[in-house]
């Protein structure tokens, strides 16, 4: 199964522009990182910037909106994300129980909608799909 | 530049309600066109949040709540990882995002860290490690 660990850093939604995590808090992340590829389970992670460097596109009425980040009403913001491939839900929370944050730090475990996990008919429409996501070289994990 | 292009989730991705086939239609031609343009470098959707959990860190130890969460409208329901050359790029690729209809869709755009952008900041063995990682998953 595969789960994403999202990590939710405290007071990262007020974060400026070009804000860096400090060298202290990285080194310990990689030791992190680490363990979770020494252990296989390690798919996909990546640092986002802030929002205050991100936009946002709703769609009012059909028509496009864009917003430039921060965004004044988010009190919880995306920092990173990994993704990892586990046997259980348990194990995921196992995981980002390890993770190296600060006191309070949330990390939200949600799991990946797999293609099988679609209803039949929504399969047969996305017939082809998993080639094309292969094509992309996405990385994904082939579904057996 | 690469941008992660979250989706986020309304009411009816947390009640698991499925759009129509017109749209499931629509979206699988818009990932293609994303390939096609050699922009897509990943994507997935999630379960609702009612699936997940979340871990709170604490030196007291750790608690674990389980989902659903309340904002919904900061949740992720879906994502996309694009290669891009510019904000601007994404954002007009994010306007042409196919929707499914009578629902609020909201889709944010957040420019990913590479590991250049650590240059000064961080010691030259943690950008090795970084860059040794990253290709040990990408060989795994």
């Amino acid at each position: 199964m595969r789960f994403m660990m999202l990590m939710i850093p405290k007071g990262y939604e007020k974060a400026t522009p070009g804000t860096m995590p400090d060298a202290k808090a990285v080194a310990a992340m990689m030791k992190y990182n680490e363990s979770l590829q020494k252990a296989g389970v390690l798919l996909a992670l990546d640092g986002l910037h802030p929002p205050s460097m991100g936009a946002r596109v709703s769609f009012p009425a059909g028509k496009p909106h864009v917003t430039d980040g921060p965004f004044s009403e988010a009190k919880e913001v995306l920092g990173g994300y990994w993704m990892i491939q586990v046997k259980s839900k348990e194990e995921a929370i196992a995981w980002a129980s390890r993770c190296p944050g600060s006191e309070n730090e949330v990390i939200e475990v949600r799991q990946v909608q797999e293609f099988s996990d679609f209803p039949a008919e929504v399969q047969d429409a996305a017939a082809g799909f998993q080639e094309m996501q292969a094509r992309s070289g996405s990385g994904q994990p082939r579904a057996k | 530049m690469r941008c992660m292009v979250i989706i986020k989730a309304t009411r009816e991705s947390e009640a698991g309600i499925l759009p129509d086939d017109r749209f499931l239609v629509d979206m699988l031609d818009y990932d293609e066109e994303l390939v096609k343009a050699g922009l897509l470098l990943a994507g997935e959707s999630l379960h609702p949040s009612s699936k997940g959990a979340r871990v709170r860190l604490s030196a007291a130890g750790t608690t674990v709540l389980n989902g659903p969460f309340a904002e919904t409208r900061e949740l992720v329901a879906g994502y996309w990882l694009w290669e891009v050359k510019s904000m601007a790029e994404a954002v007009e690729w994010v306007k042409r995002c196919p929707r499914p209809g009578g629902v609020e869709v909201v889709i944010e755009i957040r420019q990913v860290f590479e590991a250049d952008d650590f240059a000064p900041e961080i010691a030259p063995e943690i950008r090795e490690h970084e860059a040794r990682l990253r290709l040990q998953i990408a060989w795994r």
